[in-house]
């Protein structure tokens, strides 16, 4: 029973972390009904910038750290400047492709910029788990569960409860009605991709805490996924309840079918589970109907 | 004057009698590299060994059998999609006898049209299960990477006095078939020889993997005496990381060449990190130890204009143009200098035995048969460490044991 009990934990915890990750496409499709294909990207990214400031310049933690965050957001706010503060009022499919443009140019610039070595990534949080009875949790795991939880909660209310946060929303809802409203949707979207790639560090320092960083990190991205389509895209505290149902059953399904099959079941498994969930609900769990009125 | 004009003429004449004999046949090797793909940071020394192996084969071999050789790269970017759109274009410049490849994209792009090409190619890494078919065209130097798992799991039981079978456990990965392969061959070999080894579990994770500490404590519960990762450095950090979280430093990790001590250090930020760890492989170790291999390299250094350091992709570069240049040789000698071809040179590679000397001790004694694209008896390993914070060789000559085809 405690082992079942330790896989889900730890599935969950796991699911977290795809929820930090979920997060970024989450609040850049909320302003700008973009779906952010270079997710996975700006986590790497933002993991090269950590590397960069606390391993490389040698700063320490309570320094690097923020100045990783600094530049993750001018650099969300550069994408906004150059690609999408020029795709307001254009077609989402235009958007989307350009994120596909800036999923290949990142890579390239990552590569470019830091070369294809696989680095050593500091050691924010200890190494050494938490162990309760049989049961043993990875503290980064951990640790990185109650920020994603925090910032999930503190994200959700900000968008559903302040002003600049319920802009925000009127924006994900129509950009022309946003406007007509006297709302500044390139504020917006840029504010957007700030936050997604503050987020993307965040959880590239949780993901990688003490592990190794090349650009194969991307991976987490993909992870991500289906954890923001079961959410629905919409809902910031939707995504943590989806990162939760996809942990726990990417956990299960990691230790008790796995070793029985011989493949990455747990891998697919989410999947099959999110497909199955929007052949009955097409929004995701928490998406946003929309009430057409004639 | 006349006198002058008489010398100027017989001694052209005699130049031009004896050009002929002087007159080399030039062949070429066609270099396929990843000068901007996922293996850049290593190609200057994977590419620069094979440079200067070849210059050294020019000066000191290929001038007394009458045959230069020239090598050119060109960057696939290890993508099997780049590799099959160049490879007609190569073959139009360069008309190569021989190709030295890279990794699974140029053996997937090829290995189909390499026989009616006449050209084979050698690749640097060691084999795959799934590559085990008769008449190959393309060959490894190594044996597959489970025959040097296994090589090590026999050796370290041994080493270590284990009465029973010698628990293990394999961290996979289904990102790449290679991966999967080496867990296969594993899962063949364990089958097999059930008084060596146990493998408690076959752990398939991430190519970055997320977090392997519990999946590690699990196989530990199980009694893993041996943690086998042979898919990436990502994956010996995660599991290291693992190890050290759950405090125990009395199990080792094996790796392979490619993700082994020197670079999965790299990656863990320190040699002492990997301290009793090993690496196991059917070539050279470059290590500090004052080695045949060693004393090759510095000799290309000094001589050769060697651009690669004294690095594991170093030695995979010289390992799979020694046999190339030793292939050629062969030809050259049965055939005769100017007729070497593309067969000539894959007949000479089933045929004759590749010795360690002909290698200076870079491989052991390399034979292929018809049935398998690398050797499968006869070969041995090396097993480095880290002992007191220092990479050293721990064993050579390690002998691989058979293992049935899977």
């Amino acid at each position: 029973m405690s082992e079942v009990l330790n896989y889900m934990i730890n599935g969950a915890l796991v699911g977290l972390l795809y929820s930090l990750v979920a997060m970024g496409f989450v609040v850049i499709y909320r302003a700008s009904k973009v779906f952010n294909f270079a997710q996975g990207e700006l986590v790497v990214f933002g993991g090269f910038l950590v590397w960069w400031m606390v391993v490389s310049l040698g700063l320490p933690l309570w320094i690097g750290l923020p100045l990783a965050f600094v530049l993750a957001a001018l650099f969300g706010l550069l994408i906004e400047r150059i690609f999408f503060s020029r795709l307001v009022g254009e077609s989402v499919f235009a958007m989307v492709m350009v994120t596909i443009g800036l999923l290949i140019l990142m890579r390239g610039l990552i590569l470019l910029l830091f070369g294809p070595q696989v680095r050593p990534f500091p050691i924010i949080f200890p190494l050494q788990p938490v162990i309760i009875g049989d049961i043993l949790i990875p503290r980064a795991l951990l640790i990185g569960g109650i920020i994603t939880t925090v910032v999930g909660f503190a994200l959700s209310w900000f968008f559903n409860k302040t002003r600049p946060g319920l802009k925000l929303t009127a924006v994900a809802e129509d950009h022309q009605v946003a406007i007509s409203m006297g709302i500044s949707v390139k504020r917006s979207v840029a504010f957007a991709w700030v936050l997604g790639s503050v987020l993307s560090t965040l959880g590239a320092i949780i993901y990688l805490s003490g592990k190794s960083l090349s650009f194969l990190a991307s991976e987490i991205g993909i992870a991500a996924l289906p954890v923001a389509l079961l959410a629905g895209f919409e809902s910031i505290a939707g995504v943590l309840l989806a990162g939760i149902i996809v942990g726990t059953i990417q956990g299960l399904v990691t230790a008790y079918l796995d070793p029985v099959v011989g493949g990455s079941v747990g891998m697919v498994f989410p999947m099959i589970v999110m497909l199955l969930i929007l052949f009955i609900r097409p929004t995701g769990m928490f998406g946003w109907k929309t009430v057409e009125r004639v | 004057m006349n006198f002058f004009r008489k010398w100027a003429f017989a001694s052209a004449a005699a130049v031009a009698l004896a050009a002929p004999a002087q007159a080399d046949t030039t062949y070429n090797i066609a270099s396929l590299a990843d000068f901007t793909g996922p293996y850049a940071d290593v190609m200057k020394d994977l590419a620069g060994s094979r440079h200067s192996a070849v210059a050294w084969w020019n000066a000191e071999v290929g001038k007394e059998l009458g045959v230069t050789l020239a090598i050119k790269d060109y960057d696939h970017r290890y993508d099997a999609a780049q590799v099959a759109s160049l490879w007609p274009g190569i073959k139009a410049e360069l008309n190569p006898i021989i190709a030295l490849g890279v990794g699974a994209p140029d053996a997937t792009a090829l290995a189909g049209r390499l026989p009616s090409d006449g050209i084979p190619l050698i690749m640097s890494t060691a084999g795959y299960g799934f590559g085990w078919k008769p008449d190959p065209w393309v060959f490894n130097p190594r044996a597959t990477y489970a025959h040097e798992a296994a090589a090590f799991f026999e050796w370290y039981r041994k080493e270590k006095g284990i009465e029973g079978p010698l628990k293990i456990a394999v961290i996979t990965s289904e990102a790449s078939p290679a991966y999967v392969d080496i867990g296969k061959g594993i899962e063949k070999y364990a089958h097999g020889a059930t008084d060596q080894v146990e493998l408690v579990e076959m752990v398939f994770t991430e190519v970055q993997p997320t977090d392997l500490t519990t999946q590690l404590n699990r196989v530990l519960k199980k009694g893993a005496q041996v943690i086998d990762v042979q898919t990436n450095t990502a994956a010996v950090v995660a599991a290291k990381r693992a190890l050290q979280a759950l405090g125990r430093s009395d199990v080792p990790i094996v790796m392979s060449s490619h993700n082994g001590i020197t670079a999965s250090a790299r990656a863990l930020g320190g040699m002492a990190e990997l301290e009793g760890d090993y690496e196991v492989y059917g070539m050279a170790m470059p290590t500090d130890e004052a080695t045949e291999p060693k004393k090759f390299y510095d000799k290309l250094k000094a001589d050769y204009a060697m651009q690669g350091a004294w690095t594991v992709p170093t030695v995979m570069g010289l390992n799979q143009t020694l046999v190339a240049l030793r292939a050629i040789e062969a030809a050259a000698k049965k055939v005769g200098p100017d007729k070497v071809t593309g067969q000539a040179v894959r007949d000479a590679l089933l045929s004759n035995t590749i010795t360690s000397a002909q290698t200076f001790g870079v491989l052991s004694d390399v034979t292929y048969t018809n049935e398998a694209p690398f050797p499968t008896s006869g070969i041995t390993v090396n097993v480095g460490t880290v002992k007191d914070g220092k990479y050293v060789t721990a064993a050579d000559g390690v002998a691989v044991p058979t293992i049935e085809k899977w």
